[in-house]
């Protein structure tokens, strides 16, 4: 498949503006200019795209609210915090392709009003930030960022706001706090980000590859677009693959490319000639499968009737000799470490549950310590303030359903 | 030095529409301006800003790279997460404690290098990974990774 | 209209509340920990989950506005088994020390355990750990036993607007910590305290002292600290007060107490109180029994009246003592010693700010209610810190602030540093300067026959003539940038609501008229309420009940005639017709020996009044000077009678408060002694006055037949909250109309430019937890208070050479 997303990206100079022009970059901007900015939202409401941070929320829906709330001045944030484990997705776009998101982001700005942007970046990404710092600054020079874009009186400015290591501040609501200057907790909802988000205006917040996607809907329209990968939720993406495998890496492929093609037509397959044993499909907090499962589409409407979800697309493939424990007891300990301490279920949970498993792991777990395992996950799930909490219930429950007899061989050994 | 990072500090507020909002980039620069956030640090923000010094500290603890005792010449923030974990990453924590007398969260005697472990860095495609400073290294090995931190004096 | 279902109860709610506010309001209990009416919400304890039809999950109900038609269902086994959830999360780390706990038989988490948790735990693991901290001396903070629910957070942050404690670090590893880690460097309001659910956080005046369930009596009352008027709980044990607890649903304060309040209580217990009478003997104050000291007291009052005439005798009222007792002390003087040589320490601000104000504005019009502060789109603040001075009014502007109003502040307000659209800080002196720009700008913007047509003559007099430093030249004349003020004035006049704070400062500077002048025709010209600081908790009270030289109980003029016979009938006696002296005066004439004896009830004019020298040289001069107190003051040295009275919180009565409340105030510790108003009606006996009074119920029902502002009020009234100005409407004023000095003489050369930039001038700064008399005995409050300092400006210390110097200070 031709590569969007991800085009030019072994160019050395792919940073450069006037390279990113040569490929018809901020062609989508200018084009974009000519529309009223409800055209521009229409269009990506028929363009069928769908947010890329892992809930995947109709994009121009979010738009259209953000744009209805009378509330001004509106805000755009660019959700750069790829923190979930596994995920480098947005890696490639901010630093070889900064100039696409730039550009994303201008387009959507002028679509919903918003003359303020923001991309909210992970502060692991040192190297991330000099390259959106620096990609700013052309565009500014350019003309295609500041006070009257492209001379149509059309206002839009963009800085880059780092974070600091809390993987919490990917949640919307987390990262608006932290954006605010406040400790990254989420907020309760409603009221929505759209309606009253960063400085209690209407903002919208958009993950990196979405806002990646805008310039290819404007340049070849939304029909062509929604023609792209499945017809529930069409268009590029972008998977990442670590783990076991020949070649882990970045992958851009239609959405809903099936988890097997992914692993073994794209990323060379099971390390070694392995077994597969386990596949945690769209970063750490997406529920692990099986290898029987692996033929499911990677996309939002198919990877649940498969007891999953795409979340952000990173594969994390585990072969024979992974001892899925450790893997659990691994994935609680972040989560124990990220919560953010506002909600008691998350808070408290979390940790009791990392140290359960880690008993396992030392080999002094015992039989019932599964049922409590699943007790504790329950008390959690569904009883938390955001998604985290959630995540790491489910990442306990689903590891033991699916590999329960694993759990129970470790119990009062350690695996060798 | 108060003053210098004052100036600084202006500047980033004109981003925001509300001042407050600087305080993460402003700690950043008091970190980088006092090598870590001192009750001082933490004290010259609070004032730069009018954000109450108890919220300033509120907020820089909550956030794992604020760093909130002297820390080594050099930072070493090393991935252990799952993909990391796949490829050794725990094993490289224990080479250094056991070849630079490192231990996670602390410093060396010598001051040349502190440790931090990392949630994931984003580099689980050339585990394991860590950053050394703001360099990135990837697909570390019980090996190659003394000869990276050889370059770091 | 909204229809919600509650557990199958059809409720209808008029406008849309939580889930949890609609099942209280109707009785139906969700057990909840960081929920608190006070407190922005927070939806982190998790323990208020509920079940909603047509929602997947469980939903907190402190969060969930209800909706018509949504149906919820508050127990099932869900519920039941989600609450038991979160309690064993609660617990798993909770050190389960109830048994050495003070919080315990009031704990939210011991009673929702009880209620609803599990019999057993399962956590294995080893706890975390966190040590007590007694690093304060007054807040005790135990984070193991800390739930973070945020409430002491949001409180400080929120309401409060101290933000003296944040929840560091994150997820389980967090705690709630001052700055420190260890002292606080905060307001000390102790709000903290109120809304913690568990025993986190303690106050160390009471920890390890008694169990919640052995307090004998809860006795409602108000605080004896300042012209606010708090209402608390004292909560009894053993005849000794163990706490003043604010409650979220009584007095104006509604749950909010400042450190003087929350922790000021103990001078009452004060090894210092005076408890005999003394008497001066071969110039030394002897014990003597009341018998002795209450005739001598009487014997020699009469002496002196009867051989130099009733002018030659003072009183000093106290803004300390109850209504009923300044009314006792008033006409002990006016009826027993035929003077009216009456006033008090009111005089030095308050009493000259109420009266002026109410003589240009009409009758009540400082009679604002407190609760409008927030409601306000812009308030100004001239003259003082209202966080320092009346601290829980302070709350109030910072929360209108925090609702979106301008806040303007003149001179030195750090407690409003974060709270204010506009800090004006004028050169020292140049304040009329300042507002009489202000003053002319609005005039000039507004027009000053606008909608105020047929305003006070004088204010539109001085319209035409008032000529004031131009704008442009205020860098030059007060150091306030001009643009800065032209963004201020036009801020403000765009306002709608506006309220306008006076502070001590301004009304005890040199240019107090011309201050008052200004500031009163601001107010007039923005339509504004204004609100007096006051110090003192009943200076409001002890005006209305007649302690004025010029003035009989109710505000009635004293030279009017109708007046005079009619309280003349009522006491059995006669009434001087002139004014008396006010306070300064009688200091003078006690020195020129014009005024030959003084009575002073619960005031300290020795160490209150500016010259302390002079002020007791003057009454070392006097023949005789009775002294009635709790402690052996500065002025009580010097007496030649000291008779000890009952404090607060030992005697019942009424406190009228700065926006004129009047507020029940009751006796909780039973003590043997006399009440200000018994000594009086004692020696008034003795002397032939009528004073039948067995109780302040019966002075009260003489007050409510002489003030026609008191006309039949009771204490049933202030019981239900109603006793409030203007209680039954009845005029006040009789006879011709009284026409105020307005315009000070010579009040336009202030507007000139004069200022002292050459010099230093130091500004008084109030304190937070001192105000100079009880505070000073109580030991909690003195020992968060660090000290007497002076902080020079570092640019006018470097201009000096004086950095890093430490300089004596001397105060007259």
């Amino acid at each position: 498949m031709e590569r969007y997303l991800l085009k030019d990206i072994e160019n050395p100079r792919s940073t450069d503006i006037g390279e990113y022009k040569k490929i018809g970059g901020y062609k989508s901007l200018i084009r974009a200019l000519e529309m009223s900015p409800n055209d521009l939202i229409d269009e990506v409401k028929k363009s069928g795209l769908r947010g890329r941070g892992g809930a995947g929320f109709p994009t121009g829906m979010k738009w259209a609210f953000a744009s209805a709330d009378p509330k001004f001045p509106k805000y755009l944030i660019c959700n750069a915090d790829e923190g979930e484990p596994g995920t480098f997705k947005d890696r490639p776009i901010l630093e070889k392709r900064p100039h696409l998101l730039i550009e994303g982001m201008a387009i959507s700005g002028y679509a919903i009003g918003a003359e303020y942007g923001y991309i909210y970046l992970r502060g692991e990404y040192p190297e991330a930030r000099d390259i959106l710092e620096g990609a700013i600054s052309e565009a500014y020079r350019d003309g295609f960022l500041g006070d009257n874009i492209l001379g149509k009186g059309i206002r839009f400015h963009l800085s880059v706001h780092r974070g600091a290591g809390a993987y919490i501040c990917g949640e919307e609501t987390a990262l608006i706090e932290s954006l605010e200057g406040k400790r990254g907790q989420p907020r309760i909802k409603p009221p929505f980000p759209v309606n009253v988000g960063a400085f209690g205006m209407p903002t919208v917040i958009n993950n990196v590859e979405t806002l990646a996607n805008i310039p290819l809907i404007v340049e070849i329209g939304a029909d062509a677009y929604s023609k792209i990968g499945s017809p529930e939720c069409p268009g590029p993406k972008i998977y990442c693959v670590s783990g076991h495998v020949e070649k882990p890496g970045v992958y851009e492929l239609p959405m809903g490319s099936t988890l097997r093609e992914i692993i073994y037509d794209h990323s060379g397959g099971v390390r070694g000639g392995k077994e597969l044993k386990a596949v945690i499909p769209g970063g750490i907090s997406t529920p692990v499968l099986p290898p029987d499962r692996i033929d499911c589409p990677m996309d939002f409407v198919n990877m649940p009737r498969y007891g999953s979800m795409l979340g952000s697309g990173a594969v994390i493939v585990f072969d024979e000799t992974v001892c899925l424990v450790k893997v659990c007891y691994r994935a609680l300990k972040f989560f124990e470490h990220e919560s953010c301490g506002k909600c008691t279920p998350c808070r408290e949970g979390t940790g009791w549950l990392r140290s359960i498993l880690g008993r396992i792991d030392e080999g002094s777990g015992r039989k019932e310590d599964i049922d409590l395992l699943l007790d504790v996950a329950g008390n959690i799930s569904g009883k938390t303030l955001c998604p985290l909490g959630d995540g790491a219930a489910s990442v306990v429950t689903n590891f033991i359903r699916h590999f329960r007899d694993e759990f129970e061989k470790h119990m009062g050994k350690t695996c060798v | 030095m108060k003053d210098e990072l004052l100036s600084e500090i202006k500047r980033l507020k004109e981003r925001y529409p509300k001042g407050e909002a600087a305080l993460l980039p402003a700690l950043y620069l008091a970190q980088k301006q006092f090598g870590w956030l001192s009750r001082e640090a933490m004290q010259s923000v609070s004032d730069c800003l009018h954000v109450p010094e108890a919220t300033v500290k509120g907020v820089a603890t909550f956030y794992s790279m604020y760093k909130h005792r002297q820390i080594g010449r050099h930072l070493i923030q090393l991935c252990t997460n799952v993909s990391c974990m796949l490829f050794g990453a725990e094993r490289l924590v224990d080479i250094l404690s056991e070849r630079y007398n490192l231990a996670t969260g602390g410093t060396t005697q010598d001051g040349r290098f502190s440790l931090v472990i990392m949630e994931c860095i984003g580099a689980c495609d050339r585990a394991p990974a860590m950053l050394v400073d703001a360099d990135l290294h990837c697909n570390l090995n019980e090996n190659n990774i003394g000869e990276i931190l050889e370059r770091y004096k | 209209m909204i229809t919600v279902t509650i557990n199958g109860r059809e409720i209808r709610l008029e406008k849309p509340v939580t889930v949890l506010e609609a099942a209280e309001m109707n009785g139906i209990e969700i057990p909840h920990f960081c929920h608190h009416p006070l407190l922005e919400k927070w939806g982190g304890c998790r323990m208020c989950l509920v079940e909603v039809d047509k929602m997947p999950k469980l939903q907190t109900s402190c969060t969930l506005y209800v909706t018509d038609g949504m149906v919820v269902r508050t127990e099932s086994e869900e519920i039941a088994r989600a609450r038991k959830g979160i309690l064993e999360f609660l617990l798993i780390n909770h050190p389960l020390d109830c048994p050495v706990c003070d919080k315990a038989g009031e704990c939210s988490l011991q009673d929702l355990t009880v209620k609803y948790g599990a019999a057993a735990g399962r956590f294995e693991e080893g706890k975390r750990k966190h040590p007590e901290s007694f690093d304060d001396p007054l807040i005790v903070r135990n984070m193991e036993r800390c739930i973070l629910c945020t409430r002491c957070v949001r409180m400080c942050d929120g309401v409060q607007g101290a933000s003296a404690i944040a929840v560091t670090n994150r997820g389980s590893r967090s705690s709630v910590e001052p700055f420190s880690g260890g002292r606080y460097n905060c307001e000390y309001c102790g709000n903290c305290l109120t809304v913690c659910p568990v025993g986190a956080i303690l106050s160390r005046l009471h920890v390890h002292s008694y169990r919640s369930w052995l307090v004998e009596k809860d006795v409602r009352t108000v605080c004896p600290y300042c012209g606010v008027g708090c209402s608390f709980v004292l909560q009894m044990r053993d005849n000794r007060i163990v706490r003043s607890l604010p409650r979220s649903d009584v007095g104006i304060n509604r749950g909010i107490l400042c450190a003087k309040g929350r922790f000021g209580y103990e001078f009452i217990t004060s090894s210092e109180r005076l408890r005999t009478p003394l008497i001066r003997v071969d110039g030394e104050l002897k014990p003597a029994t009341w018998d002795d000291a209450i005739t001598l007291v009487a014997n020699r009052l009469m002496e002196i009246r009867d051989k130099y005439g009733g002018g030659s005798i003072g009183g000093i009222a106290s803004a300390r003592c109850t209504n009923e007792e300044n009314y006792v002390f008033q006409k002990f003087l006016r009826a027993g010693m035929r003077s009216n040589n009456i006033d008090s320490i009111a005089r030095t601000g308050f009493a000259v700010a109420q009266r002026y104000i109410e003589d240009v504005l009409g009758q009540g019009s400082t009679a604002n209610l407190i609760s409008g502060i927030p409601r306000s789109e812009a308030v100004i603040v001239v003259g003082g810190d209202p966080t320092h001075i009346n601290p829980v009014l302070g709350i109030h502007v910072r929360e209108a602030f925090r609702r979106g109003a301008t806040v303007l502040t003149v001179g030195y307000t750090p407690g409003l540093e974060r709270f204010r659209t506009h800090g004006l800080s004028p050169y020292p002196f140049t304040e009329a300067t300042l507002l009489g720009t202000i003053l002319s700008e609005i005039v000039n913007q507004k027009g000053p026959h606008g909608e105020k047509v047929g305003g006070p003559q004088e204010i539109a007099r001085f319209f035409e003539e008032f000529k004031a430093i131009p704008l442009s030249d205020m860098e030059r004349v007060c150091g306030i940038s001009c643009s800065a003020l032209g963004n201020a004035i036009k801020d403000i006049i765009s306002r709608s609501t506006i309220s306008i704070i006076i502070g001590p400062e301004i009304i005890q500077s040199t240019h107090v008229r011309t201050n008052l002048f200004l500031l009163t025709a601001i107010a007039y010209m923005l339509g504004a309420r204004i609100y007096l600081l006051s110090e003192r908790p009943n200076e409001q009270g002890l005006i209305d009940m007649g302690c004025l030289p010029d003035t009989l109980p109710g505000g009635r003029p004293i030279d009017v005639e109708s007046f005079r016979t009619r309280d003349e009938e009522l006491w059995g006696c006669e009434i001087p017709s002139a004014a008396g002296l006010t306070l300064p005066e009688m200091v003078e004439a006690a020195n020129s020996g014009d005024i030959k004896a003084m009575y002073i009830m619960g005031e300290n004019p020795v160490y209150n009044l500016p010259d302390s020298a002079f002020v007791r040289a003057s009454l070392e001069k006097l023949e005789f000077l009775v002294v009635q107190d709790i402690f052996m003051t500065e002025t009580a040295e010097v007496a030649d009678v000291v008779l000890p009275s009952l404090g607060w919180s030992e005697k019942d009565g009424s406190y009228t408060n700065l926006e004129r409340r009047i507020q029940r105030l009751r006796k909780a510790v039973e003590v043997e002694g006399m009440e200000d108003w018994r000594i009086l009606s004692e020696i008034g006996k003795k002397i032939g006055i009528r004073m039948p009074y067995n109780s302040p119920a019966d002075i009260l029902e003489e007050i409510s037949r002489v003030s026609p502002l008191h006309a039949g009020l009771t204490y049933d009234d202030m019981e239900r909250n109603t006793g409030l100005w203007p209680y039954k409407g009845e005029p006040l004023r009789q006879g011709p109309p009284r026409t105020p000095t307005l315009l000070p003489q010579g009040s336009l050369s202030i507007c000139n430019a004069q200022t002292g930039r050459d010099k230093l001038y130091m500004a008084i700064e109030r304190h937070m937890f001192l105000s100079g008399t009880m505070s000073r005995y109580s030991s909690a409050l003195m020992s968060i208070y660090e000290g007497a300092s002076v902080r020079i400006n570092p640019d006018v210390a470097r201009r000096l050479g004086q950095e890093g110097l430490v300089s004596s200070t001397e105060t007259m």
